[in-house]
C-alpha cells in the first residue's frame, strides 16, 4: 500500500536516474511487477490507459499490459477468466454496473481509498462518490469518467424557432414537432429528435431517461426501478404509461430507421447536422467541436434532463401535481431526475492477483483519476473520460484548448454539474442478474413496443410479469436487500 | 439471325447464349464486387463523409485521406502484426492438420467396411459421462476420474456387446462427425474453455490450432468421401494388385487423383479457419488474438469506425487472395479418369 | 437423381468394396520378414486411417456436448469467488416451450385465416407424399412385393397427425390439446411416451399392411414427420400474430439454402461453360468467402443504412425514403437473408464446380457431338454426376445455416422487436445476459431441430442421391 504520491516517487527516480543509472531499479516502487490490466478496445479508455500506464511505468517500474477485446465481450471475457479461477487480468476498467456480478471477485478498496489523500475523494461528484463506487457499504472501484444521460439540442434551431431549451418532455416534443423536417440552412431537412430505439442496444436505457423524472422525485434512495419498500416494479403505472407514450411519439418527429440505430448512429446523425434534439451521454461535448467528424461546431448546447411537473404516487398509481412535499427537490416546479446510466468507466481489481500487484494497480488508477491527471484527460473527447470532478467544472482554459467556445463550454459543463449535483439522480440497476432485468425483459419488450407488437398496458403487464417472475426466481427477498443497499433505502 | 444460335466451333458456345451467359456473370460479379468495393471507398473516408451521405468516387466526390490506413498500419502497427502473424500461423497449420487427417479418414470410409458396435458406443459416452459427473459433481481430480472411467469402459464392453448386439455402419460414423458441427460455437465454448484452462494452455497458439482443427476436420471428412467416391475402383485394385501398400495407393494415386476436391477443401477449410470469430474471442486475451477479434473490436463506444473497419477488412482479405490465386489452378483441373471410365 | 433400377449399389457392389477383415496381401510368400511387419501395417490400414479423425472429434466433442446437456438443466449464478449451478430440472425447456418465453421461441399466436388452413392441409399432404414416395423407393429398391403402400402411408400420416396436435404448444388445436392434458393430469415426459407409443403402434399397423420398411424405420420416418408437422402448427398459429426464433431461423435455413444452391449451381454451371475469361470470374465469386463473417455484417449495415448508405440516392429516386426495411419483419429478414446469400453462395459454386469439372468428359462430348440439346445433358448427365456432392454440400449448408448469428446480430440486434432473431442468436442474447441455462436449453432445441432436419435430409436425399435406399 504506497501512500506516497507517485509525482514524489518520479522526482526521485528521476533524480536517481540522472545520478545513479544502477540504482534505478531499487528506488522504483514496483520494480519487477507486471500489471496485465484489462478493458475494450480504444481509442476511448485504451489510449488514456496506455498513455498513462507508461509514464506510470517510468515512475514505479511497474510494467502495465493493457489487454483490449472488444467492447461487447468485454463484460464476458472479464467475467470468465474471473470466475473460472484463471485470474490472468490484475485489474480492468469496466461499468459500476457490472457490479453486482462481479462483486464477488473485486478487491475492497474501501481501506485504501480512505487513506489516499492525493485522490481528493472529496472533490470528486457526491453521486460517483457515495452510489457509484460504492456496493454494500464498500468501495470497489476507482471512477475515472463521469457518465450519464444529457439532453442536446442544436442552438441555431432553437433560436429560429425562438424557444428555450426544453424544461419538461411536453416541451421537448413539441420542439421536436417544431423542427421535424424544416430546413435550418444547410440545405438538407432536419428531424425533430433522435433517440437510440435500437434492440439490445441502449434503448432499454433512454425509456428509464424518459421515465425517471415521473417515477422517483424524492431522491436517489427512493428507486426508480422498484419501490424498496415492496420490491414491486414500478413499470405498470400511468407514470410509465405516459413515458412509453412520450419515448414512441419521439419516434414520429424521428429518422425513417430510428428503430434500427443505436447510440453511435444517433450521435454521429446529430454532430453531422441531422437532429435537433438527442439524449446521448457525455461524448457529445467534445465530438460536436472536433472540425473532423462535426458540422455544428459551436452549435450545440446542453441540459439535465428534461423533467416533468406530474409524478407517480405510488399508492394510487396515478399521476399527480407536483408540490413541495411530492417533489422536494424540484427546479421550478418541475421535477428533474437524471439518470446515471452505466455508471462511467472505473478502475476495479481483481481480489485474486498478487499483492504487490494489487498495490500496483491500485496506485495506477489512483494516479489516473487524481486531479492533475484526471482534469486533462476529461477534457480531450478521444479518451473517452468525461468529467465528474467539480475542479474539472472550474477551470475553462482547457476546454477551450479543445475548441469549445466560451458559451458552449459553459453550457456544457453546466449541464453536467446541474446533474452531477442533482439529489434526485437515478441510480441504474444494480442488483444481481440486473442484465437479465433490463437488457433481455424491458429491452424485448420495448423493441416489440415500438416496432408495434403490443400496446401500452401490453407492454407495461408484460414487464411487470417477467421482473416478478426474475424476482421470485432468484429470490425476492434478498434482491430486495440487495435493491435497498444498492440505493440506500431504509 | 440463326447464326446467333449456332456455335462456331464444337465445344463453344452459340454467340447468344455466349453473350447471355457473359451477360449474367458480370452481373453477379457487379453483385460480388461492389460491396468490397465501398469497404475500399470507405477505408479512405473521413468521418463526416461517412456519416453525410454516400459518396462514390475518390478525387470526384471526395478528398480520400490516409487516416484509417494510418491509424491501423502505423500509430497501432504493433497492435495489428501480432494477430495478423497469429490467423495466419493458426489457419494454416490448423487446415493442414484437419485435411491430412480428414482425407485418410474419408479414403478409409470410402474403401473400407467399418462396424462399430452400438455397446461399444453406447458405453464409452457413460463413460466420459461418469468422469464428468466425477470431476464436476464429486470434485475428484482429473488423475482419479480418468483411470476410473478407463475401468468402467473396459470392464463393461464385453459383457454389454453380449447383450447388445446391433453395430453402425460407415453412414452412421460419417453422419456423426458431420453432426458435430451443429451444436452453436456459443453453447460449447465455454466447456472448452474450462478444459482448456484446466491443462494450462488457455491464450496459446496451440488451442486455437487444435480447436480450429477440430471443428473442421467433419467438413474435411464430409467432402473428401464424395471426391473420393468419384474415383473409380479399377485404378486402386490394379495399383493392389502390383503390390502395392494401402498406405502408398492413398497417398501416391488417391490423393493426387482427387486433387481438384482436395485443393477446394483445403481452401474452404483455411477460409473457416481464417475467419473464425466465436472461439477465438474464447481461447485467446493477448498472445494470441485473431484478426476477426480485432475487426469487430473497431465497434466501440463510440460506435463502429467504419473507415478503420474497413481497413482491417481489406488486409484481411489479401493473404487469402493470394492463397487462392495460387491454389485455384489446381481446382480447374478436370480428372483423368474419363480416360477410364465407360 | 438416380432412379432404383438403372445402375444400382447392390449388395454386390458393396461387398465389392475391399472389407478389412478379408483383404490379404498380395505378396509372394518368400518374401522377407520385413515385409511380415509391413502387411501387418498394411492390415491395421483401416484402424490407423480413421483412428486420429474419430479421437479427435470424440475428444472434443463428447465433453462440450454433456456439459452443455447438464448446463440446460440449471441455473447459473455467480457467487463470491466463483460461480454456483443449481439444479432446475426442464424448467428452462418448459419455459421457453410453454412458459414466459413462448413468445420468444415460437411466437405469439393470432388469427388462423382460410389461407392459414390450406396450408396446413397442404403440409399434411406434402407429408403424405414424401411418406409414399420414400415407402416406394424403398419397395423398388427391396425388391418386395408389389403391394401399393397407400394404406400403410395413412396410417402413419394420422399418427403423425395426431401426435402433433397432441403435443402442440401453440397453434389451432393448442387450446384443445391443453384442455384434454389437463383433463387427464399426468406429468410432462408422460404425454411424450404417449406420443411415441402411438407411434410404435403405428408402425406396427403399417407393417401389417405391408410397409416394406423396418419397424425402425417406420419410427423414424413418422418422428420426422411428428416434428414437421407440429412446426407446421406452430407457423399456422403464428402466422396471424408474430413468429418467434425457430420459425424465423427455419426461414434462413430452408429459404436462404434454397436461394443459394440455386445461384451458386446456376453460377456453376455458367463457369464450367468454355467462355472467355472463365479463371476471373471463379476467382471473383469466390471472393465473398474471403470476408470475415463479422466483417460482412458490418459491411451489409453500411450497406443497408438507407439514410447514408450507397443505395440511399436509390431509394430516394425509387420514393422510398420514408419507408425502411429495419421497420417491417419480414422485410428486415429478407435483407438478413440477402447477406447470408452473398456470403455463402461461394462455397456451394466452389464445390459444385469441382463437381461439374470432374463429370465423365467422354459422356458429356459423345452427347455434344450428336448435337443434344444443353438442358438435356444437364438432366441425364450432369445432373446425375453431381447429385451426391450437390446432395453434400446442401447438407453442410444446412447444418452450417442453423448456427446464423453475425448477420442478425450486427443489422438488426435481432429486431424489429425479436423478427431477425434466430435461435443461435437467442441463445447468445441469454448467454450474455448470464442466463446460461437458458442459452443452453434453447441450443440443445436447436441441436434437436437440425439434427432431424439434417438426419430426414441425409436419409431422403443424400442417400438416393448417391443411389443408396433409404432405412
Amino acid at each position: 500500500m504506497n501512500r506516497r504520491s507517485i509525482s514524489l516517487w518520479a522526482t526521485v527516480a528521476c533524480a536517481a536516474a540522472i545520478g545513479m543509472p544502477g540504482a534505478q531499479a531499487q528506488t522504483k516502487a514496483y520494480a519487477g511487477v507486471t500489471l496485465n490490466v484489462m478493458t475494450f478496445t480504444g481509442p476511448q479508455i485504451a489510449e488514456p490507459l496506455q498513455r498513462r500506464g507508461k509514464e506510470f511505468e517510468a515512475a514505479t517500474g511497474a510494467k502495465v499490459n493493457v489487454i483490449t477485446v472488444p467492447y461487447s465481450d468485454l463484460y464476458q471475457k472479464l467475467l470468465t477468466d474471473w470466475s473460472t479461477g484463471t485470474n490472468s487480468i490484475d485489474a480492468a476498467i469496466l461499468a459500476p454496473q457490472w457490479m453486482p456480478d462481479y462483486v464477488g471477485f473485486l478487491e475492497d478498496l474501501s481501506p485504501r481509498v480512505k487513506a489516499d489523500t492525493k485522490l481528493r475523494e472529496d472533490d470528486v461528484a457526491p453521486f460517483f462518490r457515495e452510489f457509484s463506487q460504492k456496493y454494500g457499504g464498500k468501495t470497489y472501484t476507482v471512477t475515472l469518467d463521469g457518465d450519464f444521460h444529457i439532453a442536446y439540442y442544436r442552438t441555431d434551431v432553437l433560436a429560429k424557432l425562438g424557444r428555450k431549451p426544453p424544461q419538461t418532455w411536453d416541451e421537448y416534443l413539441d420542439i421536436a414537432k417544431a423542427a421535424h423536417g424544416k430546413d435550418f440552412g444547410d440545405g438538407k431537412p432536419i428531424v425533430g429528435s433522435c433517440i437510440a430505439k435500437k434492440r439490445n442496444a441502449q434503448s432499454f436505457w433512454m425509456i428509464t431517461s424518459v421515465a425517471g423524472a415521473f417515477l422517483q422525485a424524492k431522491g436517489t434512495s427512493e428507486g426508480a426501478f422498484f419501490d424498496p419498500a415492496t420490491m414491486k416494479p414500478l413499470v405498470n403505472n400511468d407514470a410509465f404509461a405516459r413515458a412509453l407514450e412520450i419515448y414512441k411519439e419521439t419516434g414520429k418527429y424521428g429518422p425513417p430507421n430510428e428503430i434500427n440505430m443505436d447510440v453511435g448512429d444517433t450521435r454521429t446523425l446529430f454532430v453531422s447536422g441531422g437532429c435537433a434534439l438527442t439524449v446521448d451521454w457525455g461524448d457529445i461535448g467534445p465530438l460536436a467541436v472536433d472540425p473532423k467528424a462535426s458540422k455544428v461546431v459551436d452549435k450545440v448546447g446542453a441540459l439535465m434532463l428534461p423533467g416533468t411537473t406530474r409524478v407517480l404516487d405510488r399508492a394510487s398509481g396515478k399521476l399527480v401535481a407536483c408540490d413541495a412535499t411530492r417533489c422536494p427537490h424540484a427546479v421550478n416546479g418541475v421535477n428533474r431526475a437524471p439518470f446515471a446510466a452505466f455508471g462511467g468507466w472505473s478502475g476495479a481489481i481483481n481480489a485474486k492477483a498478487k499483492p504487490q500487484a494489487k498495490d500496483a494497480a491500485y496506485a495506477l488508477f489512483s494516479y489516473m483519476s487524481q486531479p492533475e491527471q484526471s482534469n486533462a484527460d476529461v477534457t480531450v473527447g478521444a479518451t473517452g473520460f468525461n468529467p465528474y470532478r467539480q475542479s474539472q467544472f472550474k477551470d475553462m482554459g482547457p476546454w477551450k484548448k479543445a475548441g469549445m467556445s466560451d458559451k458552449a463550454a459553459k453550457d456544457y459543463l453546466g449541464a453536467i454539474q446541474d446533474s452531477l449535483n442533482s439529489p434526485n439522480m437515478v441510480l441504474d440497476l444494480r442488483i444481481p442478474f440486473n442484465q437479465r432485468y433490463q437488457q433481455v425483459a424491458l429491452d424485448t419488450a420495448m423493441a416489440r413496443f415500438l416496432a408495434g407488437e403490443l400496446d401500452v398496458k401490453g407492454t407495461m403487464k408484460n414487464i411487470e410479469d417477467t421482473w416478478n417472475e426474475l424476482n421470485d426466481e432468484l429470490g425476492k427477498a434478498k434482491q430486495q436487500a440487495a435493491y435497498k443497499a444498492s440505493i440506500g433505502a431504509k | 439471325m440463326k447464326r446467333w444460335f449456332e456455335p462456331r466451333r464444337l465445344g463453344e458456345l452459340a454467340p447468344l447464349p455466349r453473350a447471355l451467359v457473359h451477360g449474367a456473370l458480370l452481373a453477379w460479379t457487379f453483385v460480388v464486387f461492389f460491396p468490397l468495393y465501398w469497404v475500399l471507398v470507405t477505408s479512405f473516408k473521413e468521418p463526416l463523409q461517412v456519416a453525410d451521405g454516400p459518396v462514390f468516387l475518390p478525387f470526384v466526390d471526395f478528398q480520400p485521406s490516409l487516416h484509417a490506413w494510418k491509424y491501423i498500419l502505423v500509430e497501432t502497427g504493433r497492435d495489428t502484426l501480432r494477430p495478423y502473424l497469429n490467423s495466419m500461423l493458426i489457419a494454416s497449420l490448423s487446415t493442414l492438420l484437419a485435411v491430412a487427417i480428414g482425407s485418410m479418414a474419408a479414403y478409409a470410409l470410402t474403401r473400407i467396411v467399418y462396424r462399430p458396435s452400438v455397446a461399444a458406443v453406447l458405453l464409452f459416452i457413460a463413460s466420459v459421462a461418469a468422469v464428468v459427473a466425477l470431476v464436476l459433481g464429486a470434485g475428484l481430480s482429473l488423475g482419479w476420474a480418468l483411470p476410473l472411467g478407463a475401468m468402467l469402459f473396459v470392464l463393461g464392453l464385453r459383457p454389454l456387446q453380449r447383450r447388445i448386439t446391433a453395430r453402425l455402419g460407415n453412414d452412421d460414423i460419417l453422419f456423426w462427425m458431420i453432426s458435430q458441427r451443429i451444436l452453436p460455437p456459443v453453447v460449447s465454448a465455454i466447456p472448452v474453455y474450462v478444459m482448456f484452462q484446466q491443462v494450462h494452455l488457455l491464450d496459446t497458439q496451440f488451442a486455437l490450432i487444435v480447436t480450429y482443427m477440430t471443428a473442421n476436420l467433419p467438413i474435411v471428412v464430409w467432402l473428401m468421401v464424395d471426391f473420393f467416391d468419384g474415383i473409380p475402383r479399377e485404378l486402386e485394385e490394379s495399383a493392389a494388385l502390383d503390390g502395392a501398400s494401402r498406405f502408398r495407393i492413398l497417398f501416391d494415386l488417391m490423393l493426387p487423383l482427387a486433387r481438384p476436391g482436395l485443393v477446394a477443401t483445403t481452401l474452404l477449410v483455411l477460409i473457416l479457419s481464417w475467419n473464425e470469430y466465436l472461439l477465438a474471442l474464447f481461447l485467446s486475451t493477448a498472445n494470441a488474438q485473431t484478426m476477426p477479434l480485432l475487426v469487430a473490436a473497431q465497434n466501440a463506444t463510440r460506435g463502429p469506425q467504419w473507415w478503420t473497419m474497413s481497413v482491417l477488412i481489406l488486409l484481411m482479405i489479401v493473404p487469402v487472395v493470394v492463397m487462392t490465386l495460387f491454389l485455384q489452378k489446381f481446382i480447374a483441373r478436370g480428372l483423368l479418369t474419363g480416360a477410364v471410365k465407360g | 437423381m438416380r432412379r432404383p433400377g438403372d445402375d444400382p449399389v447392390s449388395p454386390a457392389t458393396v461387398a465389392s468394396r475391399i472389407d478389412i477383415r478379408a483383404t490379404t496381401p498380395t505378396r509372394s510368400p518368400d518374401a522377407n520378414p520385413g515385409s511380415r511387419a509391413a502387411d501387418w501395417l498394411d492390415r491395421q490400414a483401416g484402424t490407423i486411417f480413421i483412428a486420429p479423425a474419430v479421437t479427435v472429434v470424440l475428444l472434443f466433442s463428447i465433453f462440450p456436448l454433456l456439459a452443455s446437456a447438464w448446463l440446460s438443466l440449471t441455473r447459473f449464478s455467480l457467487q463470491a469467488g466463483g460461480y454456483e449451478l443449481s439444479f432446475v430440472g426442464a424448467l428452462n425447456y418448459r419455459k421457453l416451450i410453454a412458459g414466459s418465453q413462448q413468445f420468444h421461441l415460437l411466437g405469439t399466436a393470432g388469427e388462423m385465416a382460410a389461407g392459414t388452413w390450406v396450408a396446413l392441409v397442404a403440409a399434411h399432404a406434402l407429408l403424405a407424399w414424401a411418406l409414399l414416395r420414400s415407402l416406394r423407393r424403398r419397395q423398388a429398391y427391396a425388391q418386395a412385393a408389389p403391394r401399393a403402400p397407400q394404406a400403410a402411408t395413412a396410417v402413419l400420416t394420422l399418427a403423425c397427425g395426431l401426435v402433433a396436435a397432441l403435443l402442440s404448444p401453440l397453434g389451432p388445436f393448442a387450446a384443445a390439446a391443453q384442455s384434454a392434458r389437463d383433463a387427464l393430469d399426468l406429468p410432462w415426459f408422460a404425454w411424450l411416451l404417449i406420443a411415441f407409443a402411438v407411434l410404435v403402434v403405428a408402425a406396427v399397423a403399417a407393417r401389417a399392411l405391408g410397409a416394406p420398411a423396418r419397424i425402425s424405420g417406420l419410427v423414424g420416418r413418422q418422428l420426422a414427420g411428428s416434428v414437421w408437422l407440429l412446426v407446421a402448427l406452430v407457423a399456422a398459429g403464428t402466422a396471424g400474430g408474430q413468429q418467434g426464433s425457430l420459425l424465423t431461423t427455419l426461414f434462413y435455413v430452408v429459404g436462404g439454402v434454397a436461394l443459394q444452391f440455386a445461384l451458386g449451381l446456376g453460377l456453376a454451371l455458367l463457369c464450367a461453360q468454355p467462355i472467355r475469361g472463365r479463371n476471373l470470374f471463379r476467382l471473383s465469386f469466390f471472393l465473398p468467402l474471403m470476408v470475415t463473417p463479422v466483417g460482412i455484417a458490418y459491411m451489409f449495415r453500411m450497406l443497408a443504412d438507407m439514410g447514408v448508405g450507397p443505395f440511399a440516392p436509390v431509394a430516394r429516386l425509387l420514393g422510398l425514403g420514408a419507408v425502411t426495411w429495419a421497420q417491417n419483419a419480414w422485410s428486415a429478414r429478407w435483407v438478413v437473408l440477402a447477406g447470408d446469400t452473398w456470403q455463402w453462395v461461394p462455397f456451394i459454386f466452389i464445390v459444385l464446380l469441382a463437381a461439374i469439372e470432374g463429370q465423365p468428359r467422354d459422356q458429356l462430348e459423345a452427347a455434344q457431338l450428336d448435337g443434344a440439346p444443353s438442358w438435356r445433358i444437364f438432366r441425364d448427365i450432369t445432373w446425375p454426376a453431381i447429385a451426391p456432392t450437390a446432395a453434400a454440400v446442401v447438407l453442410i449448408r444446412l447444418i452450417e445455416a442453423f448456427k446464423i448469428v453475425d448477420l442478425p446480430n450486427v443489422l438488426t440486434n435481432g429486431g424489429p422487436g425479436i423478427a431477425t432473431e434466430s435461435m443461435t442468436l437467442h441463445a447468445f442474447i441469454d448467454w450474455r445476459s448470464l442466463n446460461l441455462g437458458g442459452s443452453a436449453a434453447v441450443a440443445y432445441l436447436l441441436l434437436l431441430v437440425s439434427t432431424l432436419m439434417a438426419v430426414s435430409f441425409f436419409h431422403f436425399v443424400v442417400r438416393p442421391a448417391r443411389g443408396e435406399p433409404a432405412a
